[in-house]
């Protein structure tokens, strides 16, 4: 069962050719490119949610920061996106491979700790020693500092992959067990049939919080550094 | 645990970089936000014109009624 289990997260390749390429392309097929002053309305209701999540996210930072914010609504659309087809039965997540998400995790909090480490080079050294600590404690608590700086990247990376796995597999055991009892108790099916939709509805909010999460946390690292 | 089977994270990381880096990107550069449509003011601008009117009408195009 274990075998089983696990068997959707294997990264699809079809006789040594990379299938997963196109699986981690295909999110952006479904965001058509704005060509025309007035467009369709599906890129009308896009191009609006954008601006929605851009005044949301990026109103706190200044202008250093807000260079950045072509990359973090794309990449809120990316992992949202991402998430939500992986609902779909069958499919396969690309954001469930740990190697993806640290691969996105580690070059943007980089980025924004460089960033900071370049052009304030002291604000974002002091970081490291919280304002009115008593000096005995001082060459802990920037030890401490140090290590939860760099635990920032391997958290977000793990974070996101723990939680949408998590949740794909809850969805798969749940499923199996209630195709399992259908056949022995009827009701009992039912019981975890209805669990079993209110997963779906909790993996759907799941989906799009993680991809707002992520971006947060990044938008949150750079306002930290610039 | 599949994810954690190292021969495949170089094609993973590298389509990731590929889709979110370039692709992504260059969609959701080409949106156009532009401003809403404004009423323009309509008055016409205080010529000095220390000399006679009349004969400025034509040497003063903004003054002109359009």
């Amino acid at each position: 069962m274990n075998e089983n289990l696990f068997a959707s997260f294997i990264t699809p390749m079809m006789f040594g050719l990379p299938l997963v390429t196109l699986i981690v392309l295909f999110p952006s097929l479904l965001f058509p490119t704005s060509n025309r002053l007035v467009n369709n309305r599906l890129i009308s209701l896009q191009q609006w949610m954008l601006q929605l999540v851009l005044k949301q996210m990026m109103s706190i930072h200044n202008t250093k920061g807000q260079t950045w914010a072509l990359m973090l609504m794309s990449l809120i659309l990316f992992i949202g996106s991402t998430n939500l087809l992986g609902l779909l039965p069958h499919s396969f997540t690309p954001t469930t491979q740990l190697s993806m998400n640290l691969g996105m995790a580690i070059p943007l909090w980089a980025g924004a700790v460089i960033t900071g480490f370049r052009n304030k080079t002291k604000a974002s050294l002091a970081h490291f020693l919280p304002q009115g600590t008593p000096t005995p404690l001082i060459p802990m608590l920037v030890i401490i500092e140090t290590i939860s700086l760099f635990i920032q990247p391997v958290a977000l990376a793990v974070r996101l992959t723990a939680n949408i796995t998590a949740g794909h597999l809850l969805i798969h055991l749940i499923g199996g067990a209630t195709l399992a009892l259908m056949s022995i108790n009827t009701t009992t099916a039912l019981i975890t049939f209805i669990i079993l939709i209110l997963l779906t509805v909790l993996e759907f909010a799941v989906a799009m919080i993680q991809a707002y999460v992520f971006t947060l946390l990044v938008s949150l690292y750079l306002h930290d550094n610039t | 645990m599949p994810q954690l089977d190292t021969s495949t994270w170089l094609t993973m990381i590298l389509s990731m970089f590929l889709v979110l880096f370039i692709i992504f990107q260059l969609k959701i550069s080409k949106h156009n936000f532009y401003h809403n449509p404004k009423l323009m003011t309509t008055k016409t601008p205080k010529q000095n014109t220390p000399w006679k009117t009349k004969w400025t009408k034509i040497y003063l195009p903004l003054s002109l009624p359009l």
